[in-house]
């Protein structure tokens, strides 16, 4: 008997699945950080605002990439539900402290998907994966970097101030 | 590359799954299952079964037995893009679902099969 769901698709149901439920994470991640960047502008931290701007862009296209591959490797993507989004925050650093909890979310939820992959010798995706977790130590930083600011400036004075101007500037670059 | 010849013009249907109230079919000529159930043979190409499969997954069994309602328990499976429509029973669906759960299983199978056979047989080239 021939293999005719392989013929169709490199990937199992259940790594589809999986890859479907990155893709809804994704783009909640997306909306969230658009949630971010309106408050951030709202209580008048613009470079956070810009930052969160970006990062919201960024996580739609990492929504786009899964989304492509699925179909590219045969699969049904599917256009996610986003509901539920956080649109008020108690404190500035509150926001800075959602944004690190999604990223490890995220970063959790690619490891998982990278088990199941082994586990099934999927190594494809497997190979499509490693650009995300290269992606991830960038994401964690930054967002781990933002947090320290709070640590390093403190909030008192003019201290908000002054993170959000460096929240401008964080940058990754380690090219190991 | 393992590969087998046939030479016959009617195309063979393989038994991939089957229990005491219907059976399951994959012709390899015409790529595509045949169900038989429910007093009939019905042809779905890849992505209707994919369907069939998460329309009959998607009833929520449990439910439709402990809801007192006074609608029957009927379930219509439509199927989008597809020239075949189910009405079935709830022991039907329930019989359904244990054709295509085995079904999925054996196609699982055929799939490790293959992969750990071909990977094999190119060693031994």
């Amino acid at each position: 008997m021939r293999d005719l769901i392989r013929i169709k698709s490199l990937i199992s149901t259940e790594v589809e699945a999986l890859l479907n439920q990155q893709v809804k994470k994704e783009a909640y991640s997306s909306s969230a950080y658009l949630a971010m960047a309106s408050w951030c502008n709202r209580n008048g931290f613009d470079y956070s605002a810009e930052y969160f701007f970006k990062q919201s862009e960024e996580e739609r296209e990492h929504q786009l990439k899964f989304y492509k591959y699925i179909l590219d490797m045969g699969g049904n993507a599917i256009s996610p539900d986003v509901s539920g989004i956080k649109q008020e925050y108690n404190s500035f650093r509150e926001v800075f402290e959602d944004a690190l909890d999604q990223e490890i979310s995220v970063t959790q939820s690619i490891k998982n998907i990278y088990a199941r992959c082994l586990k099934e010798q999927d190594f494809v995706t497997n190979e499509f994966l490693n650009w995300f977790l290269k992606e991830q130590r960038e994401e964690e930083y930054k967002a781990r970097r933002a947090l320290e600011l709070f640590e390093v400036i403190g909030e008192e004075g003019t201290g908000r101030w002054e993170i959000d101007k460096h929240v401008g500037k964080i940058k990754y670059d380690s090219e190991a | 590359m393992v590969t087998t010849t046939q030479t016959s013009a009617t195309p063979t249907w393989a038994n991939v799954f089957s229990t005491a109230k219907g059976a399951i079919y994959q012709c390899d000529e015409e790529r595509c299952w045949y169900v038989d159930f429910a007093g009939k043979v019905a042809k779905f190409d890849y992505r209707c079964l994919l369907k069939l499969k998460k329309a009959v997954y998607h009833v929520d069994i449990e439910d439709r037995l402990l809801n007192s309602g006074k609608d029957p328990d009927v379930e219509i499976i439509f199927i989008c893009a597809c020239d075949h429509c189910y009405v079935l029973s709830l022991l039907q669906i329930i019989a359904l679902k244990e054709i295509l759960e085995g079904t999925f299983v054996m196609l699982q199978l055929n799939n490790i099969i293959h992969d750990v056979l071909y990977r094999i047989a190119q060693y031994l080239d």
